[in-house]
Order: C-alpha cells, then sequence, then structure tokens
C-alpha cells in the first residue's frame, strides 16, 4: 500500500510553468493557453476564480475555448456537451470529465499546479469531500500492465475496483471459443470492476486485458465502501455516480 | 462480408454487401454508430481498423482532416474488403426499434423547379416508399458526382413515394453543379436513410420554435407540415422564424403563409431580412406572415423575450447561422440542450 495516490504525477523540476497572465482571461471568460512543453489548456475565470482544463472537447476534436461560458457551466458549441467549471464534471448530454489541471495564482499570472490525479478527475469521486479522497487515496495501490496482460478473469473474486490513470483496458465476455468484446476504457479517471463494490456480486462477470501499456489505481471494494459510508454526503453522489455509470453500460435501445 | 465493431460499451456484429459503406452496413442493421453528415464532412463516424482492409470511396473527402491516429477512417466513405474489426471510441446503442428504418434506396429525379435565383426544389420519386420523420435528411449520390451529399427532406407523408429537397446553387459543389447542369430530370439517384436527429413528432407536447437560415427551412417545412396535420398548434404555439438576405432571396412563402393562416392564434411566422429594410407590399402580399429587419437569431431574440416555457427549439441553416441561434438559446433563454435540436451535416 501507497499514499502516492495523490501525489502530482509531473513534477516541474522546481519551476512551475507559466499558463498565462490573469488578465488575458476575460471576467467570466475563456481562455486557451499553451504551456511550455506542448500542453494546451483553456483556462475559465468564474467570477475571479480561475479554473484550468484539458483545451480539447473530450468528445470531438473541438476547441473548448470556442464554447460559450456562463461563468458556471461550460458548453462545446458543437455538440453542447456540458461541464460544471468547478469539477470538470458532465453535465446534460456530455458523456466524459474534462480533465482538470490545478493552477495557482501568484500575482498577476498563473501557474500550473500540478496534474490532477485519476481519482480526483475520476467519474466516481470527482469533487467528493477532502477528507474521503484522502482517505480513498490512501487505499489505493498503482499497479502497470504491460500490452496483452490479464488484470482479472471471468470468474475471478470480486474484491477490488480499479481506476485508470493511463492507458486502454478492454474487457471481454463469454468462456473459451465464445468469447465477445465487451467494451473498453481509455480515459483518464474511469472506473471499471465496480462489482466490487455492489452487494451479493463476489465473482467478475467478464475479463479484463490491456490493450496497451496501462497503469490503474486498484482499490479494495469493502474498505472504499467503508470509507464513503463514513461521509454519507460523499458516498451518496459516489453511488449516484455509480448507478449512472452502470445504466451507461446497460443503457437499451431508446434508453440513453 | 462480417464487420465487427467493438465500441467503448459493447461490440456488435453485422453483414455487409459488397462496396457498401460499413456506417450505412451498421445503421441498416440497427447499430446506432456515431455519425452527423453521414457523407464525409463532419469526422463523427471516425474509427479504427483492427484488422481486415478496407475500400476508401472518397480519399479527398473533407472529413479526413479529422484522422489523426494510424489506422483511422471515416465509416461513411469506406467498405469492407472482406471481414473486417473496428473500434469506435464512444459509446453505442442499439437504434430504437420505434425509429423508421434506415435502408439503402433508388429513385428517379421527377422535376427540377426554380424557387429563386439560386435555389431549386427537386421531387424524386423513390422506387420504393419509405417512412421519415419530419427534420430528417437523406444522403444522396448523383450520377458521377464523388461522395454524397445530405438534404432534408421538405415534405411529410408516411409512407412517402415522393420525397422533395431543395438545392443552394454553390460553385464547385459536386451535387449542386450537376443539378444545375440542367440533366438531372429524369436521372437516376441514390439514396441513404432517414438520417438525422433532429426530428419531430407530435407527441411532444411542447411549444415549438424553430429558427432556419436560408435552404435550412427545407425541414422546418416538414415539422410544420407534420404538426399542422396533426393539428399541433390547436393546443401547443409554434414560433417560427426563416432568415434571408432579400426579399429576392424568399421562397416557400405562399406555402408558410398558408400554415400561418389556419392557425391564427397559436402559430407566428417571421421572414427576417437581413440586407434590406421590409418592402411594404411584403406584409400585403402575405398578411398571415410577419416581417422584420435584421439577422434572423436577433429577430427571433427581440421576437421571443419571456416566451421561453416549454420550449423545443430546431435549429437549421449556414453553420455561423446556427451557432449564434445556439448562444442564444442557451445563455439568454436558458434552454437545456435537450431542448436544443440541429443536425450539422451541410
Amino acid at each position: 500500500m501507497t499514499n502516492s495516490a495523490r501525489e502530482p504525477l509531473t513534477s516541474f523540476g522546481g519551476t512551475r510553468p507559466l499558463v498565462c497572465k490573469v488578465a488575458e482571461v476575460p471576467e467570466n471568460g475563456l481562455k486557451e493557453c499553451a504551456i511550455e512543453g506542448g500542453l494546451k489548456l483553456v483556462v475559465a475565470n468564474a467570477g475571479g476564480e480561475f479554473f484550468g482544463y484539458q483545451a480539447m472537447c473530450p468528445h470531438q476534436d473541438v476547441a473548448l475555448c470556442e464554447g460559450l461560458f456562463d461563468g458556471s457551466t461550460l458548453t462545446c458549441h458543437m455538440h453542447l456537451w456540458q461541464w460544471d467549471i468547478r469539477t470538470g464534471a458532465p453535465l446534460g448530454i456530455a458523456e466524459s470529465p474534462l480533465q482538470r489541471y490545478p493552477l495557482a495564482r501568484e500575482g498577476d499570472a498563473l501557474y500550473l499546479g500540478g496534474e490532477a490525479t485519476a481519482l480526483d478527475v475520476g467519474e466516481l469521486f470527482n469533487g467528493l469531500g477532502e477528507g474521503t479522497l484522502e482517505a480513498l487515496a490512501k487505499l489505493a495501490r498503482r499497479e502497470e500492465f504491460a500490452e496483452g496482460s490479464v488484470l482479472y478473469k471471468l470468474g475471478d473474486p470480486a474484491e477490488d475496483f480499479f481506476v485508470l490513470e493511463s492507458g486502454r483496458v478492454e474487457f471481454q465476455i463469454g468462456r473459451d471459443e465464445r468469447v465477445n468484446p465487451a467494451g473498453f476504457m481509455l480515459k483518464k479517471g474511469e472506473v471499471f470492476g465496480w462489482a466490487a463494490l455492489l452487494e451479493n456480486h463476489p465473482q467478475r462477470i467478464a475479463s479484463a486485458r490491456a490493450l496497451e501499456k496501462s497503469a490503474v489505481l486498484r482499490i479494495n471494494g469493502k474498505q472504499a465502501l467503508k470509507v464513503l459510508e463514513s461521509d454519507p454526503e460523499s458516498g451518496y453522489v459516489a453511488m449516484r455516480r455509480l448507478a449512472g455509470l452502470i445504466a451507461r453500460f446497460l443503457a437499451a435501445a431508446g434508453a440513453k | 462480408m462480417r464487420i465487427q465493431v467493438n465500441a467503448r460499451n459493447r461490440a456488435f456484429q453485422f453483414e455487409a454487401a459488397t462496396g457498401e459503406k460499413i456506417l450505412y452496413a451498421g445503421l441498416r442493421a440497427q447499430a446506432g454508430l456515431p455519425y452527423e453528415c453521414a457523407t464525409g464532412t463532419c469526422g463523427t463516424c471516425k474509427a479504427k481498423l483492427i484488422s481486415g482492409s478496407l475500400d476508401d470511396g472518397w480519399t479527398q473527402a473533407p472529413g479526413k482532416k479529422y484522422l489523426k491516429a494510424e489506422g483511422e477512417f471515416l465509416m461513411c466513405q469506406c467498405a469492407a474488403l472482406g471481414d473486417v474489426a473496428i473500434e469506435v471510441a464512444s459509446f453505442v446503442y442499439p437504434i430504437d426499434p420505434g425509429l423508421c428504418r434506415m435502408a439503402a434506396l433508388e429513385g428517379t429525379v421527377q422535376s427540377v423547379r426554380a424557387l429563386t435565383h439560386d435555389i431549386s426544389a427537386i421531387e424524386v420519386v423513390l422506387d420504393t416508399p419509405c417512412e421519415f420523420d419530419a427534420g430528417q435528411f437523406m444522403a444522396i449520390r448523383a450520377p458521377g458526382v464523388q461522395g454524397m451529399r445530405g438534404y432534408s427532406m421538405v415534405n411529410f407523408d408516411r409512407p412517402a413515394r415522393a420525397l422533395e429537397f431543395i438545392v443552394k446553387k454553390k460553385n464547385g459543389g459536386g451535387f449542386s453543379d450537376w443539378l444545375f447542369s440542367g440533366k438531372a430530370p429524369g436521372a437516376r439517384l441514390e439514396l441513404f436513410g432517414p438520417l438525422g436527429k433532429a426530428t419531430f413528432h407530435p407527441d411532444l407536447a411542447r411549444n415549438i420554435l424553430c429558427i432556419a437560415g436560408g435552404t435550412g427551412i427545407a425541414g422546418m417545412v416538414s415539422i410544420l407540415s407534420r404538426a399542422c396535420r396533426a393539428r399541433y398548434f390547436d393546443p401547443h404555439q409554434g414560433h417560427v422564424f426563416f432568415g434571408v438576405r432579400t426579399m429576392k432571396d424568399t421562397f416557400y412563402l405562399e406555402e408558410l403563409a398558408s400554415f400561418a393562416s389556419e392557425f391564427p392564434a397559436n402559430l407566428s411566422i417571421t421572414i427576417a431580412l437581413s440586407d434590406e429594410d421590409v418592402p411594404a407590399s411584403a406584409a400585403q402580399r402575405f398578411p398571415s406572415l410577419a416581417f422584420a429587419r435584421g439577422m434572423v437569431h436577433d429577430v427571433a431574440k427581440h421576437a421571443m423575450a419571456g416566451k421561453y416555457q416549454n420550449v423545443r427549439a430546431y435549429l437549421a441553416g449556414p453553420p455561423p447561422a446556427v451557432d449564434a441561434a445556439i448562444r442564444v438559446l442557451l445563455l439568454e433563454a436558458k434552454l437545456t440542450t435537450d431542448n436544443i435540436r440541429y443536425d450539422k451535416f451541410s
């Protein structure tokens, strides 16, 4: 067990990269900023508070700085995906969160404060109480898988769930010759193996395999549930999101 | 040919005919693959080849600029040359079986009639009738023209044997050049559809707002046909804004005037002229229509202030006009995104 899950994954060797001058981001407006090293962010000014996110819409390659922003909700103008500017959580018809980049303000400039961890941006835990996130991070073990390696097989005990940090993980259902692909994970913060968070689902119903070199956070389901029980407000949010996530995978025709 | 599509949430398997575009084969098999224009422009149907080989029907398709990684291709342009497995990086669900089935169709151009100096209506009689929802479009291929183009149906009939479309003259536009060359009457066309999600159904039970620029009025006329026939504007309101440059760019005013005069209390139709003042003769000729000077989204914004309760909006037209209307509806009218419908296919 380590407690490294919430430490910034990138270090900037003591000098934090400049994002932009505060004055360049209009009140309740957006600005795209190119940062040394090639990273691009969209910076939002929400009533004097600044938030940094991935510059491009996670749906298609559309620059979010061309989107609409009313001070609290960011909307991509192309297909109207929306996010809460304070957390990057998806709203309305959006299917995935925005990757957040913490910003630090010093004087009249904004600097990159590090990269949010997979737990911070994760679709289940994003924006939960700070203490609860810390406790979950303490439960998390970071594991790396080489391309082609198996994370779990059909019928394995479902004790842990996973939060994808990087790479791509594919699922398969069925046995022997009758296996079928059953979806894949590719976004930082996506949660899988969530049977570990459900009652009476002791076994894996699919197998999971790394399609490319992948890093995940492994978290014990029972211990995570205890943490969520001790902070029912956060626990409720996480369970609501879990229900939404399961529905997204099970959605039937017309029930999107 | 067997096609396997691995999507974010599940896999789909379906058969494709020789030469059939993978997108069309999938939609025909009720796999709700992502698409928007379905004709090579928008890049929405991007996928990645995992195994097998493909025939790219239009190597110059403008949507190819959205392809980045090795193996990426447009499903609307590529056919399988044998069994293939592909990956689509989005959630894909089966198509609601209650929706009109998509199919490859063929038809004959019955007539072409000029509506303005640069817009013509084209009537196509299908070999076999089809069903579609008001607001949908067809991908159409003209003989000898590279790629297909999307055009909204203007009429509404169920089933429909004849489809009416409107086409704007555009130099260098393959379909448009062909149509305005005079070779169209009697020509055979290939079609695929119906496509598009900006549909209207009378069980919507909301007031409707239509904002259209130029040829974007096509789908709105279909929606109005359907709504009027269902007497939708007895219990619900309709607000329609049709933007063009000048009076000489207007068309379908007789049809619009007849819809408006059928429901004088609840259906208002406004013609917005961006480049000239409204001539006095306009209101005299069409007493059931309103006329205003201005960009169509501005005219709509002014007229709709305070009337956004329980509204579903439909938008169509040139992309800048649609974007301007979206801005008004989201930021000022505070409509939720599920009540703003448009298909970006042009």
